[in-house]
């Protein structure tokens, strides 16, 4: 607890000392309200959608493809590891063509994505996909490549089957590793959300950013900045609140 | 119960080159015997342990375990451990039950003998992490009791406890044992302790390693410290110090 205390209180002074500088900036050190809006107008547009409504379908558009990408992307980034693991020689087959895929900067590809996929949901998902789907490949992968070979000893003793071996040791042995992927894999989720939304489509706070952008409205601009940095965080916070309870289990090194 | 007939194992390396671990060994251990096995480091020890639980392929020979249909024939006590970190004390004792599909409730009474008879009540809750080496030892123990397998294998299992527990545990096993009749292979590098717990005794040599001698110990039981005035207990004691000193 003390822990979680002191991060909240770090987090919040870093916040705090942003706003102040950004207050200061757009107040007293007189920026042009174009260029950089005031706290207070950013603050108070973003309290109007809240209050009207109209933000809630954008903010939900964005997070459910997140939440989506993410969980695609981990079921199968954590289903190839799997059998990557278990088919070593597989892997050795496909190692050159991962790493390819794996370094292509899939945020270049992203038109060729609206492209194939067209200007609907199904290219987001894509994008996103694909920018969860190789780290958490990379983490599922290490985290059942490290399994202590007596894990396996005991798997055969048992006789167990292999749903049993899967859900009762490799899985939750490699869940450490797939945290890894998967905090990784969420921040990229978000970027690639809101970049797909930059693209096409009348929805999501990259819509937003981009209208609010060509129209001139940098108060709006502001207030969907902050909204998508605040759910980077309310993300990161997320997936380790369920980490910390999930693998509560762990030898904590170091830290 | 259990027959090994010219068993081989050799460990093929990177580059080609192998390690004989094992030449042949042919041997018979009889149902419901206690045989401590005592060899100095490397000489196949734990590779004939795994051997007759089938965790690793014989390069040559057979071996036969006469436990009829039984889907778990043994249980085994890992050199360390080896309790999934994720599951209490009482999930890591009950997972063989577990895992055969056994009800809760049947599973409730006989884990909780498990835990009082390795001294574990109070820790049914604890997470291995929070337990001491020992701790994890007897609970390792309890798990491989706890579908109560014909032959138990174990390997070194008291090497991480204190001299005063490692006796407790010695006589609970001899327990065990008398109650059970299980057929029990136990690996220690104590000479005292294969001659207190063993009905027999293998005694192995190195490089390869092979069995070099066997015998039939023929102490009576129930052991006790008693057991460990007698004049055959000493010779016994100071005859396999003198083979192991031999194949230093
Ligand atoms: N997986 C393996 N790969 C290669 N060589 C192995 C492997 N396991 C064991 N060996 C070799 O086989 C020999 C016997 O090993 P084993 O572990 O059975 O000895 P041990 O009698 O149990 O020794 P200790 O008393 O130290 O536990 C050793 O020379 C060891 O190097
Ligand atoms: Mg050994």
């Amino acid at each position: 607890m003390p822990r979680q205390i002191r991060s909240f209180i770090e987090y919040g002074a870093a916040l705090a000392l942003l706003l102040v500088a950004w207050w200061y900036a757009s107040g007293p050190m007189g920026m042009p309200k174009y260029l950089l809006p005031s706290p207070q107008a950013t603050f108070s547009t973003l309290w109007k959608m809240m209050v009207d409504g109209s933000l809630w379908p954008h903010l939900w558009f964005t997070v459910h493809n997140i939440v989506m990408g993410l969980a695609i992307g981990a079921v199968a980034g954590i289903a190839l590891a799997y059998v990557l693991y278990k088919l070593p020689r597989l892997s050795t087959l496909l190692d050159g063509p991962l790493v390819v895929l794996q370094t292509a900067p899939k945020i270049a590809l992203a038109p060729l994505f609206v492209v194939w996929f067209g200007l609907g949901l199904a290219a987001k998902l894509v994008l996103i996909f694909s920018l969860v789907f190789f780290p958490v490949l990379i983490g599922a992968l290490a985290g059942f490549r490290g399994i202590d070979s007596r894990m396996h000893d005991l798997a055969v003793l048992l006789k167990l089957r292999p749903l049993q071996r899967f859900w009762q040791i490799d899985m939750p042995a490699a869940l450490p590793g797939i945290f890894v992927g998967l905090k990784i894999g969420a921040v990229q989720a978000l970027v690639g959300a809101v970049l797909a939304e930059w693209i096409s489509g009348s929805d999501g706070l990259g819509y937003l950013m981009t209208y609010a952008g060509a129209t001139y409205k940098t108060p709006l601009l502001f207030a969907a900045v902050l909204l998508t940095s605040l759910l980077g965080i309310a993300l990161h916070a997320g997936l380790t609140a369920i980490e910390s309870r999930v693998l509560a289990w762990k030898v904590q090194d170091g830290r | 119960m259990i027959s090994v007939s010219g068993l081989t194992k050799r460990f093929e390396m990177d580059g080609g080159a192998s390690v004989l671990a094992l030449s042949p060994v042919t041997h018979h251990i009889p149902e419901g015997a206690f045989v401590s096995i005592v060899g100095p480091s490397g000489c196949g020890k734990s590779t004939f342990l795994r051997l007759v639980a089938g965790l690793e392929e014989a390069s040559d020979g057979t071996i036969t375990l006469d436990t009829g249909a039984t889907r778990r024939p043994v249980g085994f006590v890992f050199q360390d451990a080896v309790l999934l970190p994720w599951k209490t004390v009482r999930d890591n004792i009950r997972f063989p039950l577990d895992t055969a599909g056994a009800k809760k409730s049947e599973g409730n009474k006989r884990v909780q003998e498990l835990i009082d008879l390795v001294g574990l009540t109070g820790f049914e809750d604890a997470l291995p992490k929070q337990l001491s080496g020992g701790m994890r030892q007897r609970a390792a123990i309890a798990r491989a009791l706890a579908d109560d397998p014909p032959i138990l294998l174990m390997d070194e299992p008291f090497s991480a406890v204190d001299l005063l527990t490692r006796e407790t545990l010695n006589d609970e096993l001899l327990k065990i044992w008398k109650a059970t009749g299980k057929t029990i292979l136990l690996v220690t590098h104590s000479v005292e302790e294969a001659a207190y717990l063993g009905s027999d005794i293998m005694v192995m040599s190195p490089r390869p390693g092979r069995l070099k001698k066997t015998y039939s110990v023929d102490l009576p039981y129930p052991r006790t410290p008693e057991t460990k005035a007698l004049p055959g207990y000493h010779a016994l004691v100071s005859d396999l110090r003198s083979d192991l000193r031999e194949t230093e």
